[in-house]
C-alpha cells in the first residue's frame, strides 16, 4: 500500500517536471534547425511560368460554381496548373464574419468549385486557409467556405501562425523579414482567389492585397506603403492561377460591409495567369483607374505584370 | 467489496468529468450536451444569496430548491457525492497517510462552526441587497481554476507538445493532421491567457491544500454551500444505522468530516454520505437507511441535534451580521476607481452588462463569460473597481475585442449579469466610445497612410471615418460618435506600439 502511494507520488513528480520543462524544447531544440533561414537569397515560391490559352478569361453567368469550372476550361483546364499528386493551396479571402450574401469573403461555390477540379486533375491534397481578421472559427463558418469546401473534400483548416518562413528576396525589400505562412510557399500549385471589393485605403481588394492572408506578423504595418509591399509579396507567392470572384462585389463600406444595399450582382469570375493582368480588369470592370489602385500603380512602375487589358487575349463566355 | 464506496467515487468521476466537460464545451459554438450554466443553476447558495441581493427569480431558483429538498431527505449527498471540489480536496487526499490527527469531538465542533457563521454573512450581505456568495461559493471556485487555470494551461501545454513534435522533431503527416484537427474541437484554436490568473489558482490550491492537514477541511469548516446543506440535512430521514456495535471507534477516527463523536453518535448535517464507516467497521454493523435497527449507538441517548439550538443561532446571527455591516456593507460606487472617473468604474463592461452596482453584485464570477469570450478579450479584474469588482469580467481591446456578431456571453451567464441578447439587440448594443489619439496616430503624428482601424470597423456605415482633407490628401481617421459601438476592434488591431493611438472608453456605454 505504502510502496503503490510512493510511486504514484513519484509518478506525479514525474509529470509535473517533465512539463516544466516543455516551454523550453524549442531554445534546447529549436536553434539549429531555425537559423539555416536567414540565409540571403530569395526563398518564396519558384515561378512556374505556365501559361492559359487565353491571358484573360472572363465567365458571366447565374451559376458561380459552373462559370468557375468555364473560366477554366477556357484557360485549358485545371490539368495544365496541377500535376498529379499535387499538392494544391487555394487561397480565398475569408477574413470576416461575414455572409456570403454580404459580399465580404470569397463565393463558397467558386472556392468548392475549384477544389473539385483539382481534385479532378489529380491533386493528392487540396489545402484552403486564410489568415483572417475577426475570429477564425466565425469566419470559416459563416463565409460558408469551410461547408463548400470540405463537401468536396479539400483540406480547409486554421493555419499555424507559428510555422512559417522568414521572407528573403535576395534585394533590399520592404517585406524583407516578414513572416509568410510556410504552407502557402510549400506547394505545387497555389490558387489565389480573392473577391472583388471596395477598399479604404487601397481603393479595391483584388488578388494581390487577398494574399496579405498568408501573413504572420504585424500586419497592420503593412499599410505603410502598401504598394510595394503587395508587389514584393506577390513575387513571393508567385500564384499560378488568379481567379476574381466578381459575383457579388461590395461597393461602398469595404472590405467589411455588412449592409446589402452596398453589394452590387455582378455576375463575373475573371480567370488569368498574371495576377496584375487580372487586378487591372477588375479595376477597370468598377470604373476604376487601375493607376489609382496603389499596388497596380506600383506593380507599372516595377514592370511587374502586364497592365494592358486592351492587348491582352482575352475572351468573355456566357455560362 | 465495498460497493457502496465505489458507488460514490464513481459519481465523483462522474460528476467532475460532466463539470470539466461543460466548461470544456463553453466555448464557441456553445454546442455542449448540457447548458453551459448547469452546475451554477442547481447551486441553491448561488441561486437563493443572488436572488435575495437581487431581489429577483433566478431561473435556477426552483431547481436550486429542489436540490434542498433533496437534502432535507438525502442529507448532504452533494458533498460527498457531486460537488467537484469535494471530489478534488478527496482526490488530493489520496496523497495523504491514512491516519491522520484524531481530533476530539470539542475540536470537531469547533471545526464545524465558522462554516455557519460565513453562510450567515452571505445571508444578511443578500438581504442588504450585496451578494458575496461568490466569495465563498465551492461550484463557482472549482469552476474558476477550471476556466481560468486548468484548460487553459492544459490548451497551452498541449499545443507547445505538438509544435514541439512538428517543428522541432518534423514529425508530419499524420501527427500535423492531428494537431489541425484537434485544433478547432479539443485544443482551442487559440490558446486562452487570463491576467492575473495565478491569484485563482493560488486559492483554488490553498483551499485543497489545507485538506492534507485536515481532512475535507473546507467543506466541515469554511463551505457556506456546505452549512446550507447541513441546515437542510441535518434531520434528514435518510441516515446512518447501527446494528451492532463493539465500541472501537474505528469509525469516529476515520470519518473524514469528523461527523461521529467519540460517543458513537452522530451529527447529520455534518455527516457528506461517503460510506467509508461502513467498511472500517470490524462488526459490518452499519448501514444506511431509512429505518430499522437500533438507529443510535445502545449506549448513549439519540443527541444527533447540535448543541445550543436556537440560542447559539442567535448568536451565530449576532454576529454574523456584525461582521456583515462591518465587512461588506454596499459600497455604492465608492471605490477608489469608481469616484476618479466620477461614478461607474473606467473599465469596459460586457455588452449590456447591468449597471455598475447591479452587475457586481448579480455577478457570481463563474468565469463563464470570460471562458467563452471568442477573443479572449473579457479578463478577470483584480482591484480595479475596488474590492466590489474583484473577478468580475472586463474587456481588455489589447488582447480581444468584442466581435460584433457573438453574443456568447449573455448567453454563459447563469444569473443575467450580463443579459442574454439575440444577434439584433447586440449588434445595438455599445460597450463604449473609441477614441483617436492625435499625438500618435499614424495619419495625424507623422503623415504616414494607415487605416487599420476604418478598415477593420464592423458597423457597416464604419463608425470610423477617413478625413482626406489636408495638404496629401491622407486619410485620417475620426470617430462617428453616433455609430460606434466601442467593440475596441480598432484599439486592438492599431499597429502603434506601445500604446494603440486608438483606444476606447466606457464613456456612453449601454448598461441595462
Amino acid at each position: 500500500m505504502l510502496n503503490k502511494k510512493m510511486s504514484r507520488k513519484q509518478f506525479l513528480k514525474l509529470l509535473v517536471s517533465g512539463l516544466a520543462v516543455l516551454p523550453f524544447s524549442n531554445q534546447i531544440f529549436g536553434n539549429a534547425a531555425h537559423s539555416a533561414q536567414d540565409s540571403a537569397g530569395f526563398n518564396g515560391r519558384p515561378k512556374s511560368g505556365v501559361k492559359g490559352d487565353y491571358d484573360l478569361v472572363i465567365a458571366k453567368g447565374e451559376d458561380p460554381f459552373n462559370m468557375t469550372v468555364k473560366a477554366v476550361e477556357s484557360m485549358g483546364g485545371m490539368g495544365r496548373f496541377v500535376k498529379k499528386g499535387a499538392v494544391v493551396v487555394i487561397k480565398p479571402n475569408i477574413g470576416w464574419d461575414r455572409s456570403p450574401e454580404q459580399a465580404g469573403n470569397t463565393n463558397p461555390q467558386v472556392v468548392a468549385a475549384l477544389a473539385d477540379m483539382a481534385y479532378k486533375a489529380g491533386a493528392k491534397r487540396v489545402n484552403i486557409f486564410d489568415i483572417t481578421c475577426n475570429d477564425p472559427r466565425r469566419c470559416y463558418a459563416n463565409s460558408g467556405v469551410e461547408a463548400a469546401a470540405s463537401a468536396v473534400g479539400a483540406k480547409i483548416y486554421f493555419p499555424d501562425d507559428w510555422d512559417v518562413v522568414k521572407a528573403s528576396f535576395g534585394y533590399a525589400s520592404p517585406m524583407q523579414g516578414w513572416p509568410i505562412l510556410k504552407d502557402a510557399i510549400e506547394c505545387d500549385t497555389f490558387i489565389n482567389v480573392p473577391i472583388l471589393k471596395h477598399h479604404s485605403l487601397t481603393r479595391l481588394t483584388l488578388s494581390m492585397k487577398n494574399l496579405m492572408g498568408v501573413c504572420g506578423g504585424n500586419r497592420g504595418l503593412m499599410h505603410l506603403n502598401i504598394g510595394p509591399k503587395l508587389v514584393d509579396l506577390t513575387r513571393f507567392i508567385n500564384p499560378d492561377l488568379t481567379i476574381i470572384d466578381a459575383y457579388r462585389v461590395l461597393v461602398r463600406n469595404g472590405p467589411t460591409g455588412g449592409n446589402l444595399a452596398d453589394v452590387n450582382m455582378m455576375k463575373t469570375i475573371i480567370a488569368a495567369t498574371d495576377p496584375v493582368l487580372a487586378d487591372t480588369y477588375a479595376s477597370q470592370l468598377v470604373d476604376v483607374d487601375p493607376m489609382a489602385v496603389s499596388y497596380l500603380k506600383a506593380a507599372a512602375k516595377e514592370k511587374f505584370g502586364s497592365l494592358d487589358t486592351e492587348t491582352a487575349k482575352k475572351i468573355i463566355i456566357e455560362v | 467489496m465495498k460497493k457502496a464506496v465505489i458507488a460514490r467515487r464513481f459519481s465523483q468521476a462522474f460528476f467532475l468529468i460532466l463539470f470539466v466537460y461543460i466548461l470544456w464545451s463553453t466555448t464557441y459554438p456553445l454546442a455542449g450536451l448540457l447548458p453551459p450554466g448547469t452546475f451554477f443553476n442547481i447551486d441553491p447558495l448561488l441561486m437563493i444569496m443572488t436572488s435575495l441581493s437581487s431581489r429577483v427569480i433566478l431561473p435556477g431558483f426552483v431547481v436550486a430548491l429542489g436540490m434542498l429538498v433533496l437534502t432535507l431527505i438525502l442529507g448532504r449527498f452533494f458533498c460527498g457525492w457531486i460537488c467537484p471540489l469535494g471530489t478534488s480536496i478527496d482526490a488530493v487526499n489520496l496523497l495523504r497517510k491514512q491516519s491522520s490527527r484524531k481530533l476530539s469531538d470539542a475540536q470537531n465542533r469547533v471545526l464545524s462552526l465558522p462554516k455557519f457563521l460565513i453562510l450567515a454573512a452571505v445571508g444578511i450581505a443578500a438581504l442588504l441587497g450585496r451578494q458575496i456568495a461568490w466569495i465563498f461559493d465551492p461550484v463557482v471556485l472549482m469552476a474558476r481554476f477550471i476556466s481560468l487555470n486548468l484548460i487553459p494551461a492544459v490548451t497551452a501545454s498541449l499545443n507547445t507538445f505538438f509544435i514541439f513534435l512538428i517543428r522541432d522533431l518534423k514529425f508530419e503527416g499524420a501527427v500535423r493532421d492531428l494537431y489541425r484537427s484537434l485544433k478547432p474541437t479539443l485544443l482551442g484554436v487559440k490558446t486562452d491567457f487570463f491576467s492575473n490568473a495565478g491569484v485563482i489558482l493560488a486559492y483554488f490550491l490553498a483551499v485543497v491544500a489545507v485538506s492534507l492537514v485536515i481532512s475535507r477541511f473546507w467543506c466541515r469548516s469554511l463551505c457556506p454551500l456546505g452549512a446550507l446543506y447541513a441546515l437542510a440535512g441535518r434531520f434528514a430521514p435518510f441516515r446512518r444505522v447501527i446494528d451492532r456495535c463493539i465500541k472501537c471507534q474505528q469509525c469516529s477516527n476515520e470519518c473524514r468530516t469528523g461527523a461521529i463523536k467519540k460517543d458513537l453518535s452522530y451529527i447529520r448535517g455534518e455527516c457528506i454520505l461517503c460510506m467509508d464507516c461502513i467498511y472500517t467497521c470490524p462488526e459490518q454493523g452499519i448501514r444506511f437507511g431509512f429505518r430499522g435497527g437500533a438507529s443510535e449507538p445502545p449506549s448513549v441517548a439519540a443527541d444527533d441535534e447540535p448543541k445550543g439550538g436556537i440560542s447559539r443561532k442567535q448568536f451565530l446571527v449576532l454576529l454574523a451580521s456584525s461582521f456583515a455591516i462591518l465587512g461588506f456593507r454596499r459600497t455604492e460606487g465608492k471605490s477608489a476607481a469608481a469616484v476618479a472617473s466620477g461614478g461607474g468604474a473606467d473599465i469596459i463592461r460586457p455588452p449590456a452588462a447591468l449597471t455598475e452596482n447591479e452587475f457586481t453584485d448579480r455577478c457570481v464570477r463563474c468565469g463563464n463569460c470570460m471562458k467563452v469570450c471568442i477573443t479572449n478579450g473579457l479578463q478577470p479584474v483584480m482591484l480595479e473597481t475596488g474590492y466590489s469588482g474583484i473577478w468580475t469580467p472586463r474587456l481588455v481591446p489589447e488582447i480581444g475585442y468584442c466581435e460584433y456578431q457573438c453574443t456568447l456571453c449573455g448567453r454563459t451567464c447563469p444569473t443575467g449579469a450580463i443579459p442574454p441578447l439575440n444577434l439584433e439587440q447586440k449588434l445595438k448594443i455599445r460597450l463604449g466610445t473609441a477614441e483617436v489619439d492625435r499625438s500618435i496616430c499614424l495619419p495625424w503624428a507623422e503623415g504616414k497612410e494607415c487605416i487599420v482601424c476604418q478598415e477593420h470597423c464592423p458597423v457597416p456605415e464604419k463608425a470610423i471615418i477617413l478625413d482626406r482633407e489636408g495638404p496629401v490628401g491622407l486619410g485620417r481617421p475620426r470617430i462617428s460618435e453616433e455609430l460606434c459601438v466601442g467593440c475596441g476592434i480598432c484599439q486592438n488591431k492599431c499597429p502603434v506600439r506601445p500604446r494603440r493611438a486608438i483606444r476606447v472608453s466606457p464613456t456612453g456605454a449601454d448598461r441595462t
